[in-house]
């Protein structure tokens, strides 16, 4: 098992590889920090809308139209700032059978996606351009989808962390490659 | 001790490069070329095309940023002049570039990147492209943005000595901070025909976007009056644009559908296998910076007739060209003067001089010349640099340098919130061996 954390400790990757009958399995984990100052900025905001609540409950001679409006906009701030954050993602390499991606909220709520090696054609490490910033991410070219899939949904990690567990997925993807044609060169 | 050549690390940006074609994107496409061969780094920085979005590789790993903001005029982003700040302070960092070099005026993007290089403190040289006006009100807004601009680059190019002028006289620039490096041609694409064509029939080719500043109005007078006057001869137009109807009305007119033939918009991969049907290349542009279609058409053994104006007297050589004024009697007995002379052209001949006179090897020589002193340049703090910006008039000036303090608030800001150790360097690619010759050989033709 290997725990490493780069820059500034945002994220801590865990890789574990299994011995014994579970060889075949290799698992990396990204576990992301909690941010104190994000967490104590939720709170402040939070505290603030629920102020001004209050308000909006006392100030009854408003017109209830500016009343909805603001329970409106109230409602969106605070799903804002109660959106699911995320407590790690990880990535399954089932070796010859698939990899599987998991995104663990804080919430306990996990969302799994398996997707076996025969679709999958290429792992790519990708220069993202958004209008805003540059970074890096790890893709799969999966065979009938037209875009790429992201093995990290959420999260944005330095191309340090990416690069292991894109060697990773290569060596599983290539094995892969080489069984398939074991196989049909035998029959 | 000789001093090691000092290699740069260049962003490009434009508002226009490829997959748009047109002489801009030709030029820093071909510059950028040679001067990776000459061993610079280069990263060009333009918006998305279409789908063509993110990073792509161009031949030689060239390196483009299509950042995703949509043209909103003319292939242009909308000015925001903060909004672009956190995609260019990225790549700056993470390409580790030491010299911006904006293109063209017209773009939005080029005067965004060019303000938030300085503000960053890196060394800023803008090349202009085009010749404009004084008294329209369009141009009179442009000037005033290429006055805050040029207000504090470190050098500045231009493509003749006729854009230099009008850049010195619209931009407030002191001229020896302006160069004046010309465009090239590559040589390697436009050859002459392999066989010398008869003069039983001259050919006059016309490419050009068929627009008044290209001088379209010119061409429906001049073709129905060399067409009376020379029952041999024939024109072959290419391009498209508003104007293509007038072209269509004075062929009906006159009847001349089976000596004047409309192609549209021809591709710029096949603009050599149209040229080198005929034997006179015809300009009629009413402004012109430099004209690359010129030196396209020469490169091609073809005789040109072109107006004299803007940076075009200073393209080829006298005996290569037949200058007029842009009037159609003048242009009428230029066409005549060069179908007298057109025997005595030895296209071969052209084309090989056409190969020493115009290199984008030169071109990026006299380039890395300019980034050299543009890398001299002492490094200025904002106070410094603030004064500049009040000299581009009594209300502009103020705003002016209201807009470079709210730039560099936001840059502070921006450094609090990403700070430059969290935006990761990238690692340098470089071609295989096998592409690298591909360039060298295309940098040397061209």
């Amino acid at each position: 098992m290997t725990v490493a954390s780069p820059g500034r400790n945002k994220y801590v990757y865990i890789h574990e590889d299994h011995d014994g009958p579970l060889q075949e399995i290799d698992v990396h984990h990204i576990l992301a920090q909690k941010n104190s100052t994000k967490n104590s900025l939720r709170c402040i905001a939070l505290i603030l809308l629920l102020a001004h609540m209050c308000c909006l409950m006392l100030l009854k001679e408003r017109p209830g139209a500016f009343f909805l409006w603001n329970i409106l906009l109230v409602a969106i701030v605070a799903k804002a700032l109660l959106q699911a954050s995320i407590m790690k993602e990880s990535v399954v390499i089932m070796r010859g059978f698939g990899l599987q991606l998991e995104t663990h909220f804080r919430s306990g709520r996990v969302v799994r996606r398996f997707v076996p090696f025969g679709k999958v054609l290429k792992a790519v490490l990708n220069e993202c351009v958004t209008p805003v910033t540059c970074y890096w991410s790890l893709a799969l070219i999966v065979r009938d989808e037209p875009e790429l899939l992201l093995v990290f949904q959420e999260l944005r990690l330095p191309v340090k962390l990416l690069v292991p567990i894109w060697k990773a997925l290569r060596v599983a993807i290539d094995s892969k490659e080489i069984t398939d044609t074991v196989k049909e060169n035998n029959y | 001790m000789v001093e090691e050549r000092r290699r740069h690390r260049v962003l490009m940006v434009s508002d226009f490069f490829y997959p748009n074609f047109g002489g801009v994107e030709n030029h820093i496409y071909y510059l950028a070329q040679c001067l990776l061969k000459l061993g610079h780094k280069v990263v060009v920085l333009t918006h998305a095309y279409g789908n063509r979005s993110g990073v792509r590789y161009m031949t030689g790993c060239l390196k483009v940023y299509y950042i995703p903001w949509r043209p909103f005029l003319m292939q242009n982003t909308l000015p925001t002049f903060f909004g672009t700040l956190p995609i260019i302070r990225t790549i700056l960092i993470r390409e580790k570039i030491s010299i911006i070099h904006g293109h063209q005026a017209f773009s939005t993007l080029c005067h965004e990147a060019l303000m938030h290089g300085r503000t960053m403190g890196y060394k800023v040289v803008f090349t202009d492209h085009s010749l404009y006006g004084f008294a329209d009100i369009g141009s009179i807004h442009m000037n005033k943005i290429l006055q805050f601009t040029l207000a504090d680059v470190n050098q500045a190019i231009c493509v003749s000595h006729t854009s230099k002028e009008n850049t010195v006289l619209r931009s407030g620039l002191p001229p020896e901070k302006v160069f004046v490096i010309p465009n090239a041609v590559d040589t390697a694409m436009f050859k002459p025909a392999p066989e010398r064509l008869s003069h039983q029939e001259i050919i006059i080719v016309v490419i050009s976007r068929l627009v008044y500043r290209k001088g379209a109005d010119l061409l429906v007078e001049v073709i129905p009056e060399i067409c009376h006057l020379y029952p041999n001869v024939r024109f072959i137009v290419g391009g498209d644009g508003p104007k293509r109807v007038r072209l269509e009305e004075m062929r009906e007119k006159h009847s001349l559908q089976d000596r004047v033939e409309m192609l549209g918009a021809v591709p710029h991969a096949q603009v050599r296998s149209v040229l080198i049907l005929g034997h006179i290349f015809l300009n009629s542009s009413l402004t012109e910076a430099f004209c690359i279609a010129i030196l396209e058409a020469a490169s091609c053994g073809l005789l040109t007739v072109s107006t004299r104006v803007g940076g075009v007297p200073e393209v080829l050589p006298d005996d290569m060209v037949v200058l007029a004024e842009p009037v159609p009697s003048d242009m009428v007995k230029a066409i005549q003067k060069a179908i007298y002379i057109l025997p005595k052209i030895d296209p071969e001949a052209m084309h090989l001089r056409m190969k020493k006179l115009y290199s984008w090897h030169d071109v990026a020589k006299r380039t890395e010349v300019v980034y050299d002193r543009a890398f001299r340049c002492s490094s200025e703090d904002l106070l410094q640099r603030l004064p500049r910006y009040l000299t581009c008039g009594v209300w502009a000036g103020k705003l002016f340098c209201l807009v470079m303090i709210i730039n560099f608030l936001l840059w502070r800001l921006l450094r609090l919130w990403k700070p430059a150790e969290d935006i990761e360097e990238v690692p340098d690619f470089t071609p295989p061996h096998h592409e690298e010759e591909e360039i060298s050989a295309n940098c040397d033709k061209a």
